[in-house]
Formats: structure tokens, sequence, C-alpha cells
């Protein structure tokens, strides 16, 4: 594809996108918006577990602190701005405090690897959380609130929606850039093999620091977007788990270390539970679970891996054959 | 006075401790042997509990004695998963991959539990469940001393299977050099799936004892999963010598915070004494138990 084409149609997309609530049933835009943000939370899980190979499954953990801070923010400072704007200040606040904690805290945590990061990064979450939860300055416990700082001429459903999608946008302009960096190289190389990687020249310690903190920093503005669409909020609202191992799934079911892979994850994930399973909440673990084992058992490297897989065989195939032979097609 | 409370919370946090051990030692096994890390450890142990309470409820026959019966059907579930599903998913995959695929076998059967037993919180009572026995001043529930008993002598008879039988030696020399243990002659395959049904049996054992000590519900299934990492993160991994000390150390640790510091903050505590381990010694205090092979 030229890049004049993709080109066309990112704008495509985006157009559409932006017109989208135009016509869309609220219904539809509440689930719109919840894949956004479910979709931009594993692209930022992906920074760091896909290209570098550091399986967070605590990273809710940054959600609750970009919340809250941002929550704690307005408290002692207040609002800056007429109400569809004042929420960029303390949105970047929530990324900025995620951001420096994780930079605080890299250097121990990712001294571990593999399975014990993952398990650390799982304790560290349930430490902050049941910290914020019963040190009373926090207010984790009775909960705290979020001015309503939707503009009065907009159902708030569209103004997360474009909020949200602003920050896939962005997670996902980010994720593009360090995928074809020289950062994100040095990234994968640590994740292919670290010791060697370092041996060759990579500064592993510091590249996987900062995709950390990118990662964090992206995650807390999100905490803090999702804080502010509830609006009232505890300690349980943000901290939980199941935002941690969705990240992890949806970047799986689509394809890890993938630029749109957890995009696809998300959307195919959201798809079946929101809207086929919407009437059967009580077996949503059962099918979730059955779809975690059956994308490791068939397809380990995600759906965008396997379907590379398939790419490559076929134009594996087509070059074996005598040159001049039909079905020389259009290359991908 | 002060020092009656000490000691009296210091003898709850081993007695709580005996259980954490023979709850993590399965966890522990599996993990030493094969590297999995089995994140349906704590299904085995729930799945256990009500093993025993359908046992006693059916048929009146106690959970101490229940572990047996519970054992061999989780032994058999074990074998069948790691053969399977277990197996498939780090031939075809990584080793990383186990991590997800016991996860989401964990979320099928906790919701599978939650339809079947209901997600109540349940409970086992055998008549002597409200005795207790005294030590000169301390008080000790009669239902912990009969659950630690068990677990000492469950911990032991691993402790000699490993140590002593022709067994245990296959599964030593297969986790330390899968390798060379095949070429001795060992069916390494099969040695792997025995291993998973012995982490399997003794979790559902335990399970059974836990049933009578404290109350549980499908989703406590992810406590007991998580118990069993950081006994194993503080004691090391693969031997019940291991499996016991990190339990004790967490049973201490836990009473200790809920006596003195509050009892909402155990679990923030626990956590933070496994990360601090896993920062400062990630092998644990006795070391992994199968060597510097991996």
């Amino acid at each position: 594809m030229s890049r004049l084409a993709l080109a066309a149609l990112i704008v495509a997309v985006l157009v559409a996108a932006a017109a989208a609530p135009l016509w869309v049933s609220p219904f539809y835009v509440r689930v719109l918006q919840l894949f956004f943000f479910s979709a931009a939370l594993a692209v930022a899980w992906n920074i760091l577990g896909g290209y570098a190979g550091y399986w967070s499954f605590g990273h809710t953990v940054f959600i609750g602190i970009g919340g809250f801070a941002a929550a704690h923010f307005v408290m002692v400072f207040g609002t800056f701005g007429p109400p569809p704007f004042s929420v960029v200040v303390p949105i970047l606040v929530g990324g900025t405090v995620a951001g420096v904690i994780a930079a605080i805290i890299a250097y121990p945590f990712l001294r571990l690897r593999g399975i014990y990061f993952a398990i650390a990064m799982l304790g560290l979450s349930q430490v902050v959380s049941e910290l914020v939860n019963n040190i009373d300055w926090f207010q984790g416990g009775v909960g705290v609130f979020l001015p309503p700082s939707v503009p009065a001429d907009l159902p708030p459903e569209r103004f997360y929606y474009y909020l949200f999608g602003i920050l896939l946008v962005v997670c996902l302009g980010i994720s593009a850039w360090i995928r074809h960096s020289r950062f994100g190289y040095a990234l994968l190389s640590i994740r292919e093999d670290e010791d060697t990687a370092g041996m060759l020249g990579v500064p592993a310690e510091q590249y996987k620091i900062a995709a950390y903190i990118v990662s964090a920093t992206l995650i807390g503005m999100l905490g803090a977007i999702y804080a502010y669409s509830v609006g009232y909020f505890t300690t349980d609202t943000l901290f939980r788990i199941d935002f941690s191992l969705n990240m992890i799934v949806y970047a799986l079911i689509g394809g890890i270390g993938t630029l749109f892979g957890p995009v696809i994850g998300a959307a195919i994930m959201l798809f079946i539970t929101q809207l086929l399973l919407s009437g059967f909440l009580s077996i949503h673990l059962l099918i979730t679970g059955l779809i975690v084992v059956a994308i490791v058992l068939v397809m380990p490297n995600g759906i965008i891996g396997s379907v590379r897989q398939i790419w490559e065989r076929r134009r594996r195939k087509r070059e074996a054959r005598p040159a001049g032979a039909a079905g020389q097609g259009e290359r991908h | 006075m002060l020092m009656l409370l000490f000691l009296q919370t210091m003898l709850n946090g081993l007695v709580v401790g005996g259980i954490y051990s023979l709850a993590a030692i399965g966890f522990s096994l599996i993990f030493g042997v094969m590297g999995i890390v089995n994140l349906t450890h704590g299904v085995f142990v729930i799945a256990g509990a009500y093993g025993a309470l359908l046992l006693w409820n059916g048929l009146h026959i106690d959970p101490v004695l229940s572990a047996l019966p519970v054992g061999l059907m989780l032994f058999a579930l074990g074998y069948v998963y790691q053969r399977t599903i277990i197996h498939w998913a780090v031939s075809r995959a990584a080793i990383e991959a186990s991590l997800l695929v016991t996860f989401g076998v964990a979320m099928v059967l906790r919701n599978l539990m939650q339809i079947f037993f209901s997600p109540d919180v349940r409970s086992i009572t055998p008549p002597y469940s409200f005795e207790s026995v005294s030590l000169g001043p301390l008080q000790i529930d009669l239902v912990r001393i009969v659950a630690l008993g068990a677990s000492l002598v469950l911990l032991l008879l691993l402790g000699f299977v490993l140590a002593r039988t022709a067994f245990g030696r296959a599964i030593r020399a297969t986790a330390q050099q899968p390798l060379a243990a095949s070429l001795s002659g060992i069916n390494i395959s099969n040695v792997y799936a025995l291993t998973f049904g012995l982490g399997a049996a003794f979790a559902g054992a335990s399970g059974t004892i836990i049933g009578i000590v404290q109350p549980f519900s499908p989703s406590s299934e992810v406590a007991w999963t998580l118990n069993a990492f950081i006994v194993v993160v503080l004691g090391g991994i693969g031997s019940p010598s291991g499996a016991l000390i990190g339990g004790l150390l967490l049973g201490v640790i836990s009473t200790c915070t809920a006596q003195y510091v509050g009892a909402n903050m155990t679990n923030a505590m626990m956590f933070l004494v496994l990360v601090i381990m896993l920062l400062v010694r990630p092998q644990g205090l006795l070391g992994n138990a199968f060597g510097e092979s991996r």
C-alpha cells in the first residue's frame, strides 16, 4: 500500500469516527467509548509488554494513580478554564504523576524478569490500592468527586467518546512512532534476548525504563479521563484487577507486540462480551476464559500474527512457482 | 498482658502459617519442576474444599479424612490437565503461555463453580469446630490444631517421597536436567504429568483442611493462588521445607499485622513483603530446591 493511500485511509477512518456519534444511537456511542478506552489501555500496555516483553499484571495501578491524582489536584488547586477545557490540566497531571511514580519504582522493578516482574506489578497494584483505601488523606474508601465538565450542549457519552477517541489516537501515534524508531527496535531486541542486546550496545536499562514511563503516563491519563467519566469514584472503581487482565487479554488476542493487535483484540472481545453476551452476565468469565485458552492454543501469536503467517506461506508458495506463472497478484 | 497477647498472636500466626504452607506446596512443586506458574492452583484448593463439603453433607465423612479421596480425584484431574492443555500450550507457544492458559482455565472453572455451588460463602462445621484447647494461658481452636497436624503430616510425607523414593528421585532429576534425565531412561513427559497431578492432589487436600478453618467461596481462589506465590517467593521454590518456612512467615506476618497495624492492612503488608522480597532476594530464603539448572 502506498503512503498516499495509507494517509487517505487514516483520514477516512478519523472522519468516520468523528462523525459516528451523529447517527449512532447513544447506547452504541457508549459501547464505542468503552472500546476506545479499552483499546487505548491495551495499546499503552503493549508498549512495555509487547515491545519490551515485560508483562505487567498490575497496570491498573496507574489507572488508579491517574484518577486519584487528578481528583486531588482539582480539590487543592481548583479547575483551570471553562468546562470542556477544564479537564485538560487534571488529565495531564494524572498522567504526569503516574509517570513520575513509574520513574521512581522503575529501576528496582525492572531488574525482575518474566513472571517475577508480572507478579511484582500485581503485588504493587494491591499494595497501592489498599493504601489508597485505608489512609484517610487519599479518601479512597469514602470516594472522591471530579466536577462535571461536560459542555451543556453535548450529551456526556459523546463528550467522553471524543475524549477517549483522542487518547486512543495519541496512544496509537506514540506506539507507531516507537515501533518504527531506533528506540522501538532496541525494545524488540530486549524482548528477544536482553543480555545479548546489552552486549551489542543497546542501553537496555534506560530503554526499558523509558518504555515503562511512557506506558505508565498514557495509562495515568486514561485513568484520569475514566475517573471524569465516572464522576464519583472509590478505590474499587479504579484499582480493578480485571482492568489489568483485560489489557493483556486484548493485546494477546489481537497480537502482542503489533501496533494494531491490541485494538483488534479489544474490538473482538468487547463485541463478544458487550453485544453478543450482554444478556448472559453469569457466564462472561467462562466465555472470556475459553477464548483466552483457545487463542493461546490455536493462535499463539494472536490474530495479526496468524494472518501474517498465512500471508507469508502464500507468498513463499507463489515465489516457489516458476516465474511468469499465473497468480502473480498484488502484494500486500 | 502485652507479652501474652504477643505470644497468642505468634501462635495464631504459626498455626495459620502451617495451613498456608500446605496450600502452597503443590504450586511450589509444579513451579520448581516444570517452571510453570499454575494460576489454576487456587481453583484446585477451593475445589478440594467443595469436595470436602459435599462428602461431609452427603456421607458425613470427616473433612480431614476426605483429604484422601479428594486428593485422588484432583490427582487424576491434574494429570489429565497437564497431559492435554498445559502440554499443548507449552509445546505450541512458550513456557509463558502456560501463565495465560492456566489463567483462562481458572476463569472457566471459577465460573463453573459459581454456577454449580452458587457464589455464596460456605463453610464446613464438624462437631469439634467450636472446641478449643488451652496451652497454659494461651488458647487455640481444636480445628486449627487438627488442620496444622494434618498439614505437617502431609508435608513430611511429600518430603519423604521426594527424598527417599525412586519416584521422588525421578522428579528431582527431571527438574534439574530434563535432557539428562530422559537419557537416563526417565519418561519425562510422564514425570511432568505425575508431578502436576501430585501438585493438584496436595492443593485439593489442603482445600479440605482449609474448609474447616475458614469460610470459602468460588472467588476466594484468587487469594489462594496469590498466597501460594507469596509463600514460594518467601521460602524458596520446590521444597516442602521452603514452603513450610514461607508459609509460617506469611502466617506470622498476617496475624501480627492484623493485631498491631490494623486488620484492613494485612493484604497490603503481605504484598509489601512480597515486593520487597522479590527485589532483595527473588530466589527465596532457601533458594531453588532443584539447583542451578533454571
